[in-house]
């Protein structure tokens, strides 16, 4: 049955039986779960969108409202985030503070401008009475985008403090393990936004 | 300056209510003045409130459960005693109003409060101590969970006091749950108490999930896993993947309700059945979510009390997975009458008749492990068997739903509710008892008086079916779920029985207090001396009882199934000691009380957002993002143990 | 700093800082993934609003090129890989799509059989009249 005193030999093991990972592992592996049921919190956003989007109650609809070009550099601004953001996670690896700032710096310009313009479109939209409180389509829309808007900014909020975080505390691994979440979470909403740009702005015809 | 909080909200003029919350607050004054007077803060602060210890956390969960238990039991006999009376002309003596937010606390509470926090609380406590890990994933964060859900329990009993409770049954259906048909507070408790209890399920999914997969003793393979960490498995992924959409659901109901949005109300475009498909999407894996770790507690005991390895471990893990995905591909089975036609219609209920089949495979597992075995009929064995007997019923009741034509006549009836009572008491709460019996040792070091849980057990078993036999029978006769009374006097005598089978219950639910009483009492006869009081088979009966708080001194190597089971037979119980492991020093999280601390500001918060204080939440929501940072800079987690604090400590048996 | 590690059976991606020979490769894998996200992004912008492509096919190109797109930022930004603890996260994923496909799909062929057995919001508020 069971031998004696000698462990079994790592050769050949299964990874399943390695025994506990590593701290990061786990971490990175927790943080995913989470990400994915975000994701899942989205897609119930998503298949509301799907089903109210045409039933705007005799009020404006998509295709009057949504304005592709600045949602094309919204989609810029954010995607041009992911890779600054990538850069960062280099710079991380590399204990390079500069790099990392820079990169942070970066992220944290490009997400502010994809919020700005966010906004403003919120604040046109709201000044020409096309409120969430108008139509269901329009409450769908600004529950899903403002949604995911809620997220950028959190995630903003985040970076920022993950800056100072590096600044006092510095490379420690704890600060390390919440940098690459904050990466994973940061990539993670650039996903959501292709979902948004395409169904919300894209199928908007 | 108190939003729409005023002198009204408080029951002065409804003598229920006002007795019912002067009673709790007596008791809950009772409770805090013996904790001040015996000294007992320090010790309840330091070992128990700021815990992390997955132990006393999963105890705390069952304890919550436990108290939950009886708050909406008593909202049942409420219920009973009412139908009891109100036939004909009769009126019973709850008014409409009432009746309703009672049947819908007794739903809300019954699912939320004890059924999801007795079975975490199970699995916490076990899994990972079955799988030889020294704690979950993120022990701070669970400590979160549990506050989170506490202060959900918070919520939903503070409605009592101030203001009223949702009337809209346990799932709060627009549009009646909207703005222009539930004007009151009652809904906004609802919803703020699920969403706040919301997050800490979620983060206990999580937690769980990633404990299960990325922290097992080496040599525990997928195929060695305890049958419970399986439906444990099985349970918290769908919790990951399920709880997401009852968020954003109850979200859009709340931006519908505080911020004009039109989500599911009917002007402007709204759709209120968008909200009926979205939570039964959520709602039936949360049912699964439920029976799960129940099936997992039977698959142990079963096997443990008769003496032989549970028979088709690989049937169960795959049909454990099986019930997993397809528990999201039946939810229209919950408003077949709504309407999507016979097409759609037919497909989920084909569908809801092949979910029974892994679980019959199941329950074909569980009669041949207890075929040809030595059996013991103690406690836990007791609930398991009746367990067999009472969920058979209650799937077939359901496999007869299943098919649209028969959930036409019988949808919302009172066959609708004794078919999910059958499998929820028989099911879970029969499960909740039997891990609650027999895990009971291993957390406290004694055993619960035998003859008395046995009492409970039959209280329960013979309670169950005078309660709930009477309503599969009014229900086939026209009878319709949460009335408050009804005109037909010939419904009155079933009504009576099914009263007496609630009192019944109730026997058992006072008994199981007294069985607490007494065990403690009588603890140093019924003492657990070896860790192992029921001849067990898997890790968590190789530590001491109760474990140290870090439960394995050396983690154990395992090669086997049943790894104990074997090391009992070839080496005198003792595990063989992973590569690596060595009296080197250990490092154990230190309490944290930044769970009670988050819990109370989203109480807080949670308030003041259904009495509209909007500056309190902001402050409430504030605090937590403080409390969080003050975390962030936190670096000293852990306290270091040396090769002599474990060395005279140690979990492994003596 | 690393002390929490020690409880755990030690593995080849320590916390060690990376090698200087990684930075590029781990550069260009950057840069490929932003390049393929831009020029998908721009496809499907220019999908959208063109008339070369058949009416109703371009829902389809669109949804094509979405997905091409969060597989790109899953490969090249998450790292998503089969590498032996990638299983776990693969495993994870497919749940998450397929839980995510039954909750869209599922939902739109639902409300869509609903809608069509109804009267309709106008014809209702018609009758209340």
């Amino acid at each position: 049955m069971n031998a004696a005193t000698t462990p079994v030999a790592e050769v050949g093991m299964s990874i399943s039986e390695r025994g506990p990972s590593p701290r990061t592992v786990i971490v990175g592996y927790g943080f995913w779960l989470f990400l994915l049921s975000d994701i899942i919190l989205f897609s119930a956003l998503f298949a509301a969108y799907a089903v109210l989007s045409g039933r705007t109650a005799d009020g404006p609809s998509g295709a009057l409202l949504f304005h592709r070009d600045s949602v094309l550099i919204e989609t810029g601004c954010l995607l041009l985030s992911s890779f600054t953001c990538a850069m960062m996670s280099l710079a991380i690896e590399f204990r390079r503070k500069d790099w990392m700032l820079l990169g942070a710096g970066l992220t944290l310009a490009l997400g502010a401008a994809f919020l700005w313009l966010e906004l403003t479109e919120f604040g046109a939209m709201l000044a020409h009475g096309a409120g969430p409180d108008r139509s269901a389509f329009l409450s769908a829309f600004f529950a899903l985008v403002g949604m995911h808007g809620l997220h950028v900014s959190l995630g903003l909020g985040w970076l920022v403090v993950m800056m100072a975080q590096v600044f006092t505390l510095g490379w420690r691994a704890m600060v390390r393990d919440r940098l690459a979440c904050f990466a994973l979470f940061w990539h993670a909403l650039d996903i959501v936004w292709i979902g948004v740009f395409t169904i919300v702005y894209l199928g908007a015809r | 300056m108190f939003g729409r909080l005023t002198w009204d909200a408080f029951p002065v003029h409804d003598p229920i209510p006002l007795f019912a919350a002067g009673f709790v607050l007596l008791v809950l004054a009772g409770v805090l003045l013996l904790v001040t007077v015996k000294g007992w803060w320090p010790t309840l602060w330091r070992d128990w409130i700021t815990s992390v210890d997955h132990k006393r956390v999963g105890v705390m969960y069952v304890l919550l459960a436990l108290v939950m238990l009886v708050r909406g039991f008593i909202d049942a006999l409420m219920m009973r005693s009412q139908l009891a009376l109100a036939a004909g002309h009769a009126p019973g003596y709850l008014p409409p109003a009432h009746y309703d937010q009672i049947f819908s606390a007794h739903g809300t509470i019954m699912i939320f409060f004890v059924g999801m926090t007795f079975m975490v609380g199970l699995m916490n406590f076990a899994v990972p101590l079955q799988i030889g890990a020294r704690d979950v994933a993120f022990p701070v964060l669970n400590s979160v969970s549990f506050w989170l859900t506490a202060a959900g329990v918070l919520l939903v009993n503070v409605s009592l006091v101030v203001g009223e409770f949702a009337r809209t049954g346990w799932l709060a259906y627009p549009p009646l749950s909207e703005l222009a048909f539930s004007p009151g507070v009652g809904v906004d408790y609802y919803l703020w108490a699920l969403q706040i209890s919301g997050v800490g399920t979620l983060l206990s999914g999580i937690n769980l999930t990633t404990t299960i997969l990325k922290m097992r003793t080496p040599g525990m393979g997928y195929s060695r896993m305890p049958i419970f960490t399986w439906t444990a498995l099985a349970s918290n992924l769908l919790i990951i993947a399920a709880f997401p959409i009852l968020t954003a659901t109850l979200g859009m109901l709340l931006l519908d309700r505080y911020l004009g949005f039109h989500f599911f109300t009917n002007e402007a475009g709204g759709n209120a059945m968008m909200y009926v498909n979205l939570i039964w999407a959520w709602g039936h894996p949360e049912v699964y979510i439920l029976i799960l770790p129940a099936f997992g507690i039977f698959s142990e005991v079963i096997a443990t009390f008769s003496g032989k390895p549970l028979f088709g471990y690989r049937s169960m893990a795959i049909a454990t997975m099986a019930i997993c995905m397809l528990s999201f591909m039946v939810w229209l089975h919950h408003f077949f009458t709504m309407g999507a036609g016979a097409d759609v219609n037919g497909f989920f209920g084909i569908a809801t008749t092949i979910i029974a089949v892994p679980t019959g495979v199941k329950i074909f597992n569980w009669l041949f492990t207890l075929y040809g075995g030595t059996l013991r009929f103690e406690t836990p064995l007791l609930w398991a068997i009746g367990f067999i007997v009472t969920f058979v019923v209650g799937g077939a009741s359901g496999v007869l739903l299943a098919i649209p034509p028969a959930d036409f006549q019988l949808h919302n009836s009172l066959f609708l509710v004794a078919h999910f009572h059958n499998v929820i008491i028989g099911g879970v709460v029969f499960g909740a008892f039997a891990g609650y019996t027999y895990w009971f040792p291993k957390a406290f070091g004694f055993r619960l008086h035998d003859g008395l849980g046995k009492a409970v057990f039959w209280c329960w078993f013979i309670g169950f079916w005078l309660a709930f036999l009477p309503l599969y029978a009014l229900g086939l006769m026209g009878a319709t779920r949460r009335m408050q009374h009804y005109p037909e006097t010939g419904w009155q005598p079933f009504m009576v029985v099914a009263l007496v089978g609630a009192l019944v219950i109730l026997a058992g639910i006072v008994l199981t207090g007294v069985q607490l009483v007494v065990s403690v009492r009588a603890r140093e006869r019924l003492r657990d001396a070896n860790g192992d009081p029921w001849d067990g088979r898997t890790l968590e009966w190789a530590t001491r009882s109760p474990p140290p708080a870090w439960n394995f001194g050396v983690l154990p190597q395992v090669s086997g199934l049943d790894e104990f089971w074997e090391a009992k037979r070839c080496n005198g119980g003792a595990l063989v000691a992973a590569r690596g492991e060595g009296a080197r020093p250990l490092q154990v999280p230190r309490p944290s009380a930044l769970g009670v601390v988050l819990a109370f500001f989203a109480f807080v918060a949670g308030f003041a957002l259904v009495w509209h204080i909007l500056w309190l939440a902001g402050l409430a929501l504030s605090c937590i993002v403080v409390a969080c940072l003050l975390r962030a800079w936190q670096t000293e987690h852990e306290v270091e143990l040396n090769a002599a604090d474990i060395a005279g400590r140690d979990g492994a048996r003596p | 700093m690393d002390e929490r590690d020690q409880r755990h059976a030690p593995s080849d991606d320590q916390e060690r800082p990376g090698d200087a020979a990684d930075w590029k490769s781990r550069l260009v894998k950057s840069l490929l993934g932003l390049a393929a996200s831009i020029v998908l992004t721009l496809a499907s912008f220019w999908a959208a609003g063109t008339h070369l492509v058949w009416g109703p096919g371009v829902p389809v190109l669109l949804a094509a090129l979405a997905i091409g797109q969060m597989g790109v930022h899953l490969v090249f930004f998450l790292h998503v890989s089969s590498g032996p603890e990638g299983t776990n996260t693969i495993l994870a994923l497919a749940f998450g799509v397929f839980v995510v496909a039954l909750v869209v799909f599922g939902s739109l062929v639902i409300m869509a059989n609903l809608d069509a057995g109804m009267a309709g919001m106008d014809g209702l508020t018609r009758m209340q009249r």
